[in-house]
């Protein structure tokens, strides 16, 4: 019998009807954003509009590269629209990890069985990992397909240093999650630590936006890690690394305590 | 007894849950191919002394030994000698029974070819059946599977037959006897006797944390109370009520009138059957009753507030360890 990573195998198989949505979803966003470029933002058009919108809000959302080809799938997809989607289903999957299992009652019996706590958590973390990966993997592929159709000019080797960044700032989410839940084993703390970074660092980025006063904040945020130096444009610049050394601590973290602590009381 | 043959030994077993303490020292010693029952009220401590046994909560003091081994240090490959039913029994929803098994076969001991089936078709589930289509007691079945699949060394049971109708409830009680008859060794829980008196041959009844009495069922059954009805002729109820109360173990003798020329004596006797009988046996007796006794009555007063006796003989007993240790 096949007895290589059961838990992994089993989460996968799980979750593969969860995950053939989510691609379609992140599909269907790339598809109506990226082709939209050239007749909206690529004429001047998208940035007379930008123009006319309050600075403030501008700055929030990341519009004001917009009038360029990877300003444009940045601001549409990497920093808005595919962030959220991911970041929801990160969340969603890291607090499935360990928290909702322990909260249902499941994971007694799984605990009861041969397997030891931290083969648990690292295989139901590396399933997590693994379709988020697919779905930055899927993003990724649609970019370069859409690169010259929607007129992108985007640069394939920034295209790979986004999504790396991209990863890693979704991963975060969901690391969070997992860590909190080993911690806890209570739903909606890994739900608030997953979705709470999330917010918190996006919150951080578009305040650091507003003024060099504040700009500071964003040495705090991981959405600026990933995103301040502009990948999209300049390649394997900033902190994108600091997206997997938090990452990593964390799951140390909540592996020591998961480890260690009375599971389902 | 040493650990060797022991199945399970645990020694000043104590769990505290930040203020409330769940076990205050708990001594077992359940030997290899035995049968042993754990009985008590809800929040007891049985489910806490299972998880216990099974590393899923850590003990705040005392040792366990499960299979001659530490449950943490023995870890996963302890874990796959041994079979788990939790007492709430939560199982994934969306997946097939038969997928679901597949899956705990993976992770726990090897697994015969055929034994998944063969269990399913004993309890009567459909494994072809989402788990979230099952009944309670279906899931039930399908817990009982996974915990009996690998014909584990010894089979932890947390209230086994909640939910099973009576007839399962056979069939799981011969499975216990096969288990036994294998050499395996099982330790169930329940919160009442008559689960565990068909199968289990050494109890132990908890309450509040503490194991107010260890014991037999035979013993049990030797020591309870019955109600005895002795009809005797009018002329000879004064004798028959005298025999009556020189008799140890005797008492509340009352008379009732029985009809013409008759009286029913009626009295409690615990234990001391044989004394009884010889004594009533040199009278002349019309019609004699004796009921069976009820364990189950002998085993609610010790759930009673009337055990303090036994609780403070425990509770200093378990003071006594705990200092010893330090």
């Amino acid at each position: 019998m096949n007895r290589v990573l059961p838990l992994f195998r089993r989460s996968i198989a799980d979750g593969w009807r969860g995950l053939a949505g989510w691609t379609a979803g992140i599909l269907v966003a790339l598809f109506l954003y990226l082709p939209l470029y050239p007749s909206f933002g690529g004429n001047g058009q998208m940035q007379e509009m930008i123009d006319s919108l309050p600075p403030e809000l501008v700055r929030t959302l990341s519009y004001d590269q917009i009038g360029s080809g990877p300003g444009y799938a940045q601001a549409t997809f990497f920093g808005l629209i595919g962030f959220v989607l991911l970041t929801i289903a990160a969340v969603g999957w890291g607090t499935g990890a360990i928290a909702n299992d322990e909260e249902n009652g499941q994971l007694e019996l799984t605990l009861a069985h041969g397997v030891t706590r931290g083969q648990l958590f690292s295989e139901r973390t590396a399933a997590v990992l693994a379709k988020l990966a697919w779905l930055c993997l899927v993003s990724f592929a649609v970019v370069v397909l859409l690169n010259e159709p929607a007129e992108l000019d985007i640069e394939v080797a920034n295209l790979v240093a986004t999504t790396t960044a991209f990863f890693g700032l979704v991963a975060l989410s969901a690391i969070a999650a997992i860590a909190v839940g080993g911690i806890t084993g209570r739903r909606t703390w890994a739900l608030g630590a997953g979705a709470g970074i999330a917010v918190y660092a996006y919150a951080m980025h578009a305040l650091g936006n507003q003024g060099d006063d504040l700009v500071w904040l964003q040495d705090f945020s991981p959405y600026s890690w990933a995103y301040a130096e502009e990948p999209l444009v300049n390649g394997w610049v900033g902190p994108i690394w600091l997206l997997f050394v938090v990452s990593a601590a964390l799951l140390l973290v909540g592996w020591l305590v998961f480890r260690r602590r009375d599971v389902a009381v | 007894m040493t650990s060797s043959n022991a199945a399970v030994t645990t020694r000043g077993l104590t769990k505290r849950y930040g203020s409330t303490t769940a076990l205050h020292g708990i001594d077992l010693d359940i030997p290899r191919g035995s049968v042993f029952g754990m009985i008590g009220p809800n929040g007891a401590g049985k489910t806490t002394t299972m998880r216990l046994l099974l590393d899923i909560i850590r003990p705040t003091g005392g040792d366990i030994r499960v299979l001659g081994e530490q449950p943490r240090a023995g870890g996963a490959s302890l874990r796959r000698r041994v079979g788990y039913l939790p007492g709430e029994l939560h199982l994934q929803a969306r997946v097939r029974g038969r997928e679901l098994l597949a899956h705990y076969a993976e992770i726990s001991g090897a697994v015969r070819p055929g034994a998944v089936d063969t269990l399913a078709e004993r309890l009567g589930v459909d494994l072809s059946r989402p788990v979230r289509s099952l009944s309670k007691g279906n899931k039930q079945k399908i817990g009982l599977i996974q915990a009996f699949m690998h014909e584990p060394e010894l089979l932890v049971l947390d209230e086994p037959t909640s939910g099973l109708d009576p007839l399962v409830q056979q069939e799981f009680h011969a499975m216990l006897h096969e288990a036994k008859a294998n050499g395996q060794t099982v330790f169930l829980s329940s919160h009442v006797l008559s689960e565990v008196q068909q199968t289990a041959h050494e109890i132990a009844i908890l309450k509040a944390g503490r194991i107010v009495e260890r014991s037999t069922v035979a013993a049990l059954r030797e020591n309870a109370v019955r109600h005895v009805k002795l009809v005797v002729s009018e002329a000879d109820a004064a004798s028959a009520r005298a025999t009556l109360d020189a008799v140890p173990g005797v008492t509340g003798v009352t008379a009732v009138p029985n009809g013409p020329g008759t009286v029913a004596l009626a009295a409690t006797l615990d234990a001391h059957v044989d004394a009884f009988v010889k004594a009533v046996a040199r009278l002349d007796v019309v019609d004699f009753t004796m009921e069976e006794p009820d364990l189950e009555e002998m085993v609610l007063a010790y759930y009673g507030a009337d055990v303090s006796a036994a609780v403070d003989a425990d509770d200093a007993d378990g003071a006594d360890r705990k200092g010893a240790e330090r």
